[in-house]
């Protein structure tokens, strides 16, 4: 298993040189096909690979399963499904996990996190628009370069994928 | 008064008190007065001198001293000769260090006498003075005077509170702020009669210790003195008349309580009845217990003087400080025991202790030794001070001039006369300790000051527990008790009372005192409480538990406390005077002993245990993680044995390789023997023997032998190794078992019994009862299971509900149901049982059953069901399960059950578990709840369906069969399963979890299992099983809902995360998850959104908490704010339906909190209920103005808010009906 960090930068730590800090603030983008998303500094992150995801039965497809992380159990999602996004080719995907202990929840993401300033991120007067299921959760967004990046309360989000909805319908005989 | 001065700067007071001395002098001087003036002219050098002493400005007797002079003045004036004495005593005064010798003061003295003559027979007119000036100076040293009882009765009032008098402290406090009021008009200097009455104020309050009655007339009738102005209405007098006439009996009553007195040990008959017809022979048993604790109490005096150490001014401070509290409490303690003599001799001690602390280091060990001998003699007193020069022993020495204030003679007389009368009394006043009345102070539950934390920590952890076994035990004497419940209540409140009086909380000591008296005199009389004292009983219970949740801060202190106290002092009256009352009860004990015997004593074994049990608060956090710890403690311990069986495995292999080895050594060996490829020729010829006559040995030979040797040593090696593993997985086992325990050790502490919620749920079904007047009764059973606390939490609201809805729905009045040939009283029936790991609660009622028709209509309303449409009753019944199922609409009409069922099912649901319902019209109905516990460990078998390895629990799983077993047949084109003649139904595992077709072909199953679930058996159809291992179960985390038939996940030994699953479970409720469909958040909330909002706005935390259990109890939605502002913003997101605030607020207060609402046009007709402490007339207009719907004054009493809320609410509905 390998496992690069992406922490939040410690600005309080004395042994860094100092640097400008009110002008530099940076946050993770994240992209899932075509949809771009932010996540704060603030929380630690992780980005995984090789690493197993268990995958559970009977349950809805955007739960890929659970991740055995430092002995926690992880739950994975795919937003891709979710989103319905098409596979993005040729970029490997991989996980990405917000928060950390039993807080942690994890998703596939395309490709690497990239490290934005929020300065040179422009935010958006109307939201495009977006799926339904992302519409209740997003805050607001932001455009750089004809990319679109949206700040979504990823907590809500998760808690409603993660509570399913059955059907006793079509039981096993 | 004391602050007063200190804040006050010391030097003005001084410098008026110099000039005023010297006007007086000149004064003196112009009526003739030569001896005064001299006087005068003395104390204002005096004066100045002490202006310059940097000491003596730092202590607070100055400004004291230079006041007690003007009235001195005036007394002279008015008999010269009798003052003339006491003018010199006063300059004689040790503090004010005046340097004239004896012989000068006695020249002073005649002086003074002598002008006395002289003027009264030159003018014939002694009030001279206060003529000379147009009687500036009188009006200014009758202002002094005036000043002076302010600050007398503010000593009396500390002096008061220390005795708890509250009552006459509020009196003294009143009288003080009056009077500063009339100084600053300067109205008091016009009547002389008034100052006269004045001046006797404290004799006053001697008269009213002795003559309460008498005595808090006369005081009220001062305190209506006009000049006072007193701003009281004619029944606040009456109500302060009162509380005065009946305090000084509550005060004694209660000090006896109280922990600090020492008088607080247990007065048996005998001592009280002994101690009636005292006189003067033999001390009573009373009083000499009064004597040897107040001994053992001034014991604490002379130990706290025994550490002073002359030469260390810091051990001076400290004792004589901590001497003065122990003298202080020693007094106090001596007044309760009825040596009130005795008590006024320690005040002055201390008044001179207080003046050696103010002057520390002029303490000598004379002074030390002077207050030694005085204890001494107080302890030689006590034990003979019912003999009739005693009270010399104790006064004498008080007149030695080493004291700061030496006792006059007058007072020493007065007091000896005092401690005369009061020594054939003593121990007598606690024959009529029991008041009549019970007061605010009596149900006070506000801590003392100098709490000692630890014993408020204990009592805080003891309390619940306590309170609660004396309800159960009171429970229990209402039904069907026995005498032994009876001890037990009366030893629990007897220890209640301890514990309150330990820490000093007034409200649970007096209320378990009488309750104790009560109890005793059941158990004496041997007769059961009858109905009647019973409900007092269970209300005093009801209320203790409420005293104790506000002691922890859950809720505010009970508002109907003094009521239930006055119940249970009207009883224990009764009692006292009548007995036991003969109506009561028919019981005799002796019926009911026989009967409930053993279970008495077991109960009270159990509860004794109970009591002697240690217990330590931790907080929960701590548990969850030593819960979490020894659960990785497993799997890592499982991880471990997974390594050992591969080693084991490995080490099997080598050893076979080994023995491999041996047998090819010991081939090679026999080749060179045998086939001789040493080649024999080689040189043996040259030695003259044959071959056979000498072995010859070459390299090859040695070679091989060592070989074989290595390959034998290799084999026992690894039978060393072998048994060393052996004993490690010894070890490793040893350590699982070890693990397993610690985690069910850890597990239990987790555990509650089911007990812990039933005084709660018997209060919501009394509170439900009183609020829709029927009768009913709810029993128990299985209440001693112990289930994890956090279930048994979030059951408690389902549960609730459910027997809310008993009573208001399925419960028939009284009448109605006495027509129907039914009890009067209704029962419900809750029980809970353990069925595996699941809870099953079962909730039965015998009321009228479910209402179909109102459902029918309810339903065809919401048009989930059209008219005319054929449905089951079985359908009828889920549609009141169904979400948002219309319950406001039902609630307020009287119709059928479905009242927030919803919301209950929706919590059964999210807890993973079941719930059915039963209803037999007319008859009754039974709810039943299957509520899976949570389990941490269990046995599981690892199987594999398609691509998925599965662990499932072995819960219910009663037999393993392996492929060839298996034989199905199909019968009406359903498989089943034919075992041993009996025929059991199949369900496929990969069905169940739909598993999408990883069968391509028909390939037969390897196992099945044979799954108990309820009644019924099911073969449930495995590929294969890998394993059989014990895991532990993780939750799926905060963001994975329960998926049905899964328990959780555990992490195996080589770190793959599986499923667990629950069988039985996946069998009751098969269920497929939709693709591409998400539950809105919202949807679940909506449930909830149904019920009506209640918003509180309080600035206590206890007030809130409790209003919000009292109204999410009564099955509304609560929101709280802190003060006007948060409730504003608040209001900006959600609306109300109703809004209950408080007056008096930080930020925004209720009224402007209320004003707001009512200009929001979209507020406007929100119903506001002010709940309050202020009870005047002008708060309430002022709320009213404001726009108040209902001003309620505290205390208020649960059932009466309720109904309020419940009304105004049903207006606001119907206004907007009509709006509508």
């Amino acid at each position: 298993m390998q496992a690069e960090e992406f922490e939040a930068v410690d600005h309080t730590n004395a042994d860094l040189p100092s640097r400008p800090q009110a002008e530099v603030e940076t946050v993770f983008g994240i992209r899932i096909g075509s949809m771009g998303f932010l996540v704060s500094t603030a929380i630690y992150c992780e980005v995984l690979d090789k690493i197993q995801v268990n995958a559970l039965p009977n349950v809805h497809p955007w739960l890929s399963g659970l991740l055995n992380l430092r002995g926690n159990l992880v739950p994975v999602f795919d937003l891709r499904i979710v989103l319905e996004e098409e596979a993005a080719g040729h970029i490997k995907r991989r996980l990405f996990t917000i928060d950390r202990g039993d807080k942690t929840v994890a998703l596939w993401i395309d490709g690497f996190p990239e490290v934005k300033d929020s300065t040179l991120l422009q935010q958006l007067k109307e939201l495009p628009p977006l799926p339904q299921i992302l519409q209740q959760f997003v805050t607001d967004g932001y455009e750089q370069d004809g990319q679109v990046w949206l700040n979504v309360k990823f907590d809500d989000l998760f808690k409603t994928l993660g509570r399913h909805q059955y059907t006793t319908e079509e039981m096993a005989a | 008064m004391i602050n007063k001065f200190q804040i006050e700067p010391e030097t003005s007071i001084v410098i008026d008190s110099v000039t005023l001395i010297e006007q007086l002098a000149d004064q003196s001087a112009r009526a003739g007065y030569y001896g005064l003036q001299d006087a005068n002219l003395v104390l204002v050098e005096t004066v100045r001198e002490l202006q310059m002493d940097q000491e003596f400005k730092a202590g607070t007797g100055s400004s004291f001293i230079i006041a007690a002079w003007y009235d001195l003045v005036e007394k002279y004036r008015d008999d010269p000769k009798k003052t003339a004495k006491e003018i010199i005593n006063y300059l004689r005064r040790p503090e004010l260090k005046i340097s004239m010798t004896d012989d000068e003061f006695e020249m002073l003295e005649q002086q003074l006498c002598s002008d006395a003559n002289d003027t009264a027979d030159t003018n014939g007119n002694v009030g001279e003075i206060d003529t000379v000036d147009n009687g500036k100076v009188s009006r200014i040293s009758e202002q002094h005077i005036v000043d002076e009882q302010i600050m007398i009765i503010e000593r009396l009032g500390d002096q008061i509170a220390a005795e708890g008098l509250y009552g006459l402290l509020d009196t003294n406090l009143l009288l003080a702020e009056a009077l500063r009021e009339t100084v600053k008009e300067g109205l008091v200097a016009v009547d002389a009669d008034f100052l006269m009455m004045l001046s006797g104020w404290s004799g006053m309050i001697d008269n009213y210790r002795r003559q309460p009655k008498i005595g808090a007339e006369a005081i009220i009738s001062f305190l209506r003195h006009p000049i006072l102005k007193i701003p009281m209405g004619d029944d606040e007098f009456s109500l302060l008349q009162e509380q005065l006439a009946s305090e000084v009996f509550t005060s004694e009553s209660t000090q006896e309580l109280s922990g600090n007195a020492p008088a607080c040990a247990p007065l048996t008959d005998e001592g009280v009845k002994a101690s009636g017809d005292e006189f003067s022979g033999p001390i009573s048993r009373v009083a000499q217990e009064l004597v040897d604790l107040l001994l053992l109490e001034s014991e604490q005096v002379r130990s706290c003087l025994q550490d002073i150490i002359i030469s260390d001014r810091e051990s001076v401070l400290d004792s004589l400080q901590q001497a003065g509290d122990e003298l202080e409490r020693f007094s106090n303690a001596a007044k309760t025991a009825g040596f009130e003599g005795l008590a006024r001799i320690c005040l002055h001690v201390n008044v001179n202790l207080q003046c050696f602390l103010e002057q520390v280091d002029l303490f000598t060990s004379e002074r030390l030794d002077l207050l030694l001998e005085w204890l001494g003699q107080v302890q030689e007193y006590l034990p003979s001070f019912n003999e009739s020069n005693a009270g010399q022993l104790v006064v004498t020495g008080l007149t030695d001039g080493q004291w700061a204030l030496p006792l006059s003679f007058e007072e020493l007389a007065a007091i000896l006369l005092q401690i005369h009368s009061e020594s054939l009394a003593v121990g007598d006043q606690f024959e009529a300790a029991r008041v009549e009345t019970a007061t605010d102070e009596d149900i006070s539950i506000a801590l003392p000051d100098d709490v000692n934390q630890e014993l408020m920590e204990l009592l805080l952890l003891e309390l619940p527990v306590h309170t609660q076994q004396f309800s159960e035990a009171v429970q229990r004497l209402q039904s069907n008790g026995s005498e032994k419940d009876v001890e037990v209540a009366q030893r629990v409140a007897h220890t209640l009372k301890g514990c309150a009086n330990t820490v000093g909380i007034k409200g649970i000591a007096v209320l378990t005192h009488h309750l104790e008296d009560i109890l005793i005199a059941c158990a004496n009389e041997q007769r059961l409480p009858g109905q009647a004292l019973a409900n007092a009983l269970i209300n005093a219970s009801d209320c203790l538990e409420n005293m104790s949740e506000a002691l922890l801060g859950f809720s505010p202190p009970p508002d109907d406390a003094k009521a239930v106290l006055q119940e249970i002092l009207d009883w224990a009256n009764r009692i006292d005077k009548e007995g036991m009352p003969d109506s009561e009860t028919e019981e005799i004990l002796a019926e009911t002993q026989a009967a409930s015997g053993d279970t008495g004593e077991t109960l009270e074994k159990a509860t004794m245990e109970q009591l002697q049990t240690p217990m330590v608060r931790v907080a929960a956090e701590q548990i969850e993680s030593l819960f979490r710890l020894s659960g990785e403690n497993i799997i890592l311990n499982s991880q471990a044995q997974e390594r050992m069986r591969r080693i084991n495995n490995q080490l099997h292999a080598m050893q076979m390789q080994f023995a491999l080895l041996q047998q090819l050594g010991t081939e090679l060996e026999q080749l060179i023997d045998l086939k001789d490829l040493t080649g024999r020729s080689l040189g043996l010829n040259g030695t003259g023997f044959d071959a056979l006559e000498m072995d010859q040995y070459n390299e090859l030979h040695t070679a091989s032998r060592r070989m074989a040797e290595a390959a034998i040593d290799a084999r026992e090696i690894g039978l060393d190794i072998n048994k060393e593993l052996e004993q490690a997985n010894e070890v490793l086992q040893y350590q699982q078992r070890l693990a397993v325990e610690a985690q069910e050790v850890v597990m239990q502490t987790r555990l509650v019994p089911v007990v812990s919620i039933s005084p709660r749920l018997q209060r919501s079904l009394r509170q439900t009862c009183r609020l829709t007047n029927k009768q009913s009764d709810l029993v128990l059973t299985g209440e001693e299971l112990l289930i994890d606390g956090d279930t048994l939490n979030a059951m408690l609201n389902p549960l609730m509900h459910i027997l809310r809805n008993a009573v208001d729905h399925g419960i028939e009045s009284e009448s109605d149901r006495l027509s129907k040939g039914k009890p009067g009283k209704g029962r419900i029936a809750i029980s809970f049982e353990l069925e595996g790991s699941t809870l099953l609660v079962r909730c039965r009622d015998d009321g009228r059953g479910l209402d179909y028709d109102a459902i029918r209509a309810a339903a065809e309303k919401r048009g989930v069901m059209q008219p005319e449409q054929e449905v089951s009753e079985e359908e009828l019944k889920r549609f009141i399960l169904r979400p948002n199922f219309s319950t406001r609409t039902v609630t307020t009409q009287t119709s059928g059950r479905g009242v927030g069922m919803d919301a209950v099912y929706a919590q059964v649901i999210a807890m993973g578990g079941t719930l059915t319902m039963e209803s037999e019209s007319g008859y009754g109905m039974t709810i039943e709840l299957r509520i899976p516990l949570p389990v941490s460990l269990t046995h599981a078998l690892l199987v594999n369906v398609g691509q998925y390895r599965i662990a499932i629990a072995n819960k219910g799983i009663s037999q393993i069969y392996y492929s060839g077993d298996i034989q199905l047949i199909t019968e009406d084109d359903q498989e089943k399963l034919l075992l041993e003649g009996k025929t059991y139904s199949v369900a496929k595992l990969d069905n169940l979890l739909h598993i999408p077709g990883h069968r391509k072909q028909q390939r037969p199953y390897g196992a099945m299992l044979l799954v108990q679930n309820e009644e019924k058996a099911t073969a449930v159809l495995i590929d294969s099983v890998v394993d059989t291992l014990d895991v532990v179960i993780k939750s799926l985390g905060k963001y994975i809902d329960k998926i049905p038939g899964f328990i959780g996940a555990t992490i195996l030994g080589d770190g793959t995360v599986t499923p667990v699953l629950d069988l039985p479970e996946l069998l009751r409720a098969p269920a497929r998850a939709i693709n591409n469909i998400y539950t809105n958040p919202m949807d679940i909330e909506e449930s909830e959104s149904m019920m009506l909002t209640i918003m509180v706005v309080d600035d206590s935390l206890s007030q809130r908490r409790a209003l919000e259990q009292l109204l999410s109890d009564a099955g509304y939605k609560v929101r709280t704010a802190r003060d006007g502002i948060e409730a504003v913003n608040l209001l900006a997101q959600v609306k109300p339906d109703l809004v209950l605030t408080d007056l008096e607020m930080p930020r925004m207060n209720g009224i402007e909190l209320t004003a707001h609402i009512r200009v929001q046009s979209s507020l406007r007709r929100l119903p506001v209920i002010m709940i309050t402490s202020r009870t005047t007339q002008k708060h309430r207009l002022m709320a009213e103005e404001a726009g108040i719907d209902f001003y309620l004054a505290k205390p208020v009493r649960d059932e009466d808010l309720l109904v309020k809320v419940h009304n105004l609410l049903e207006q606001a509905t119907d206004r907007e009906r009509k709006i509508a």
